[in-house]
């Protein structure tokens, strides 16, 4: 696997979202990562619902900030992309598993192809937004144990 | 159970085509005719339309199955549009017995045109998508079972010399099926399939279903009716099940499991089936990966022995499992809203399937896969368990 992997920073990006989930949009402009609680089971889910997925009830949903450290559960190398992702090929996107037990997929950068592993620890990379907001990217983790 | 008390009588199918010569509501209307020559029925005695929600030249449309109906002048009692993606083929089926044993209707047509290649008009971004995948240039299908079958690897292991036999299993058979998609119609050998270029790695081109154009539909009718039309070849749905968001109550899911350990459970049982007693599988293939997770889920084989359940089975339409013998579609092109399997279950359950006949038509297990969801595996997961009745 000889191929050097890009990221895909410069992409223009014009990204709508939804009412219930702007907390998270909010918390980006700060580069802080919050991810919804459920405060009657005591889980996190991502991404953001307008419900708890444990209870079906809109109450039981807070938002709590993570710190974004997390170890990758899979990865895919795209060799053909949308668009707007054109020439970026190829690009790596990963679901990575948080410490507070939730899958976030995100965007890699500043890794190598060769060191992009199942079970590595990643933390949050912010790409700002032309709005204010950031984008978490994933990057490895060096200082993890 | 009484969706038993239902059958299809007849099946009609266009050639696969890349890319339509013509439009939807002129292959609607030779599925029509084909259908209603097939079975004598005269077309005011069809009172039921069931067509399916996975179709890109309707998906723009809030009214698809009640213009179908003016279109094709149709008066029906029971008009219905199934949202389970690509079970949505044998979804209706089942909404179809399901009315007919409610007296909604008596003969109903489950209709499955869609010419996506040539005018997609569907959307489907309104969902996680647009917020959590598309900024990272996730692309669609191919990018999801990227990640699921690199999380498969990891934990059971992909040997691709058995993913390549199926990919070459499907393409024999697509090549002895003449309304596949023709320019699929060429041999492959397990090499092409490893050396086919990276599309989402570990997904290869090979590994990934081609939009193409098409049209099919079935009617289905209470045994009742049939007997008295003097329709000899009835195919019964004895077994059906489906699931939507498995374990969607959890945050965190192991993308290896799928919905069809639930479906494929309750269908087999209502059929009164054991798995090793199905003579010909027909599942949905959008991915080679969900044919080996389909193996697992429905206990062919134990979790994590797909492959070698793979490498140990002849699936040709003469092997011990006839697996999708119209070529799947992956090698008949993904065409008729996925509807590909089940019409080529109801033909070889018929006897009709020429060169590639099964030779126990006993029974069929037809599947469904749906959508696909966010870092998990599939939306929604069905299976329907067929037996040709009197």
């Amino acid at each position: 696997m000889a191929v050097t992997i890009h990221d895909t920073l410069d992409v223009k990006r014009d990204i709508k979202h939804y009412d219930f989930g702007m907390p998270f949009w909010e918390a980006t402009r700060s580069k802080k990562l919050v991810i919804q609680y459920c405060k009657a089971t005591k889980k996190y889910q991502h991404f953001p619902r307008p419900v708890s997925i444990f209870t079906g009830r809109r109450r039981d949903i807070e938002w709590r900030e993570v710190s974004g450290k997390g170890t990758v559960y899979s990865f895919t190398i795209a060799h053909r992309g949308p668009p707007a992702f054109h020439g970026k090929e190829p690009y790596a996107v990963a679901s990575v598993t948080l410490d507070v037990g939730v899958n976030l997929i995100a965007g890699v950068v500043n890794c190598a192809t060769e060191d992009l592993k199942i079970g590595m620890k990643m933390k949050p990379y912010w790409h700002p937004l032309e709005n204010g907001e950031h984008l978490l990217f994933w990057q490895p983790d060096k200082d993890a144990a | 159970m009484s969706l038993r008390d239902n059958a299809i009588v007849a099946y009609a199918e266009t050639k696969v085509m890349k890319k339509s010569d013509r439009d939807v509501w002129v292959l609607a209307g030779e599925i029509l005719e084909s259908l209603l020559d097939k079975t004598g029925f005269d077309k005011a005695e069809i009172d039921g339309l069931v067509m399916s929600g996975l179709t890109g030249t309707g998906g723009a449309s809030m009214f698809w199955a009640q213009s179908t109906c003016d279109m094709l002048g149709l008066e029906v009692g029971f008009c219905e549009q199934v949202h389970t993606g690509g079970c949505s083929a044998v979804g209706a089926v089942a909404r179809a017995a399901a009315a007919i044993d409610a007296g909604m209707c008596e003969v109903a047509l489950c209709l499955y045109a869609d010419t996506h290649v040539r005018e997609h008009n569907g959307r489907n971004d309104r969902n996680y998508r647009r917020d959590w995948t598309d900024p990272y240039g996730l692309l669609g299908p191919p990018g999801a079972f990227g990640l699921l079958q690199r999380a498969y690897d990891a934990k059971y292991g992909v040997d691709l010399q058995a993913l390549g036999k199926l990919a070459v299993t499907q393409r024999n058979h697509a090549i002895m099926n003449e309304n596949a998609c023709e320019e699929l119609r060429v041999p492959i050998t397990i090499e092409d399939y490893i050396n086919s270029r990276m599309i989402a790695d570990p997904i290869r081109l090979l590994d990934c279903v081609m939009l193409a154009d098409g049209a099919a539909g079935l009617i289905v009718t209470s045994r009742k009716r049939a007997k008295q039309k003097g329709l000899k070849k009835q195919i019964i749905p004895i077994g059906y099940a489906e699931r939507t968001n498995f374990l969607g109550g959890d945050n965190l899911v192991d993308v290896t499991r799928s919905g069809h350990e639930i479906a494929g459970t309750r269908a087999l049982n209502t059929a009164g089936l054991d798995i090793k007693d199905v003579r010909s599988f027909h599942p949905y293939d959008d991915f080679l990966i969900a044919l080996v997770i389909q193996f697992e889920a429905f206990g062919f084989c134990k979790p994590g022995q797909g492959m070698a359940f793979v490498r140990d089975t002849d699936m040709s339409y003469k092997g011990t499992l006839p697996m999708n013998t119209g070529g799947g579609q992956i090698s008949a092109g993904q065409a008729a809203c996925s509807s590909h399997n089940l019409i080529e279950a109801v033909r070889q359950l018929m006897g009709e399937a020429g060169e590639r006949q099964v030779k126990d038509t006993t029974n069929a297990l037809v599947t469904g896969i749906g959508w696909i969801n966010y870092g998990r595996n599939w939306g929604s997961s069905a299976a329907m368990a067929l037996v040709p009745g009197e």
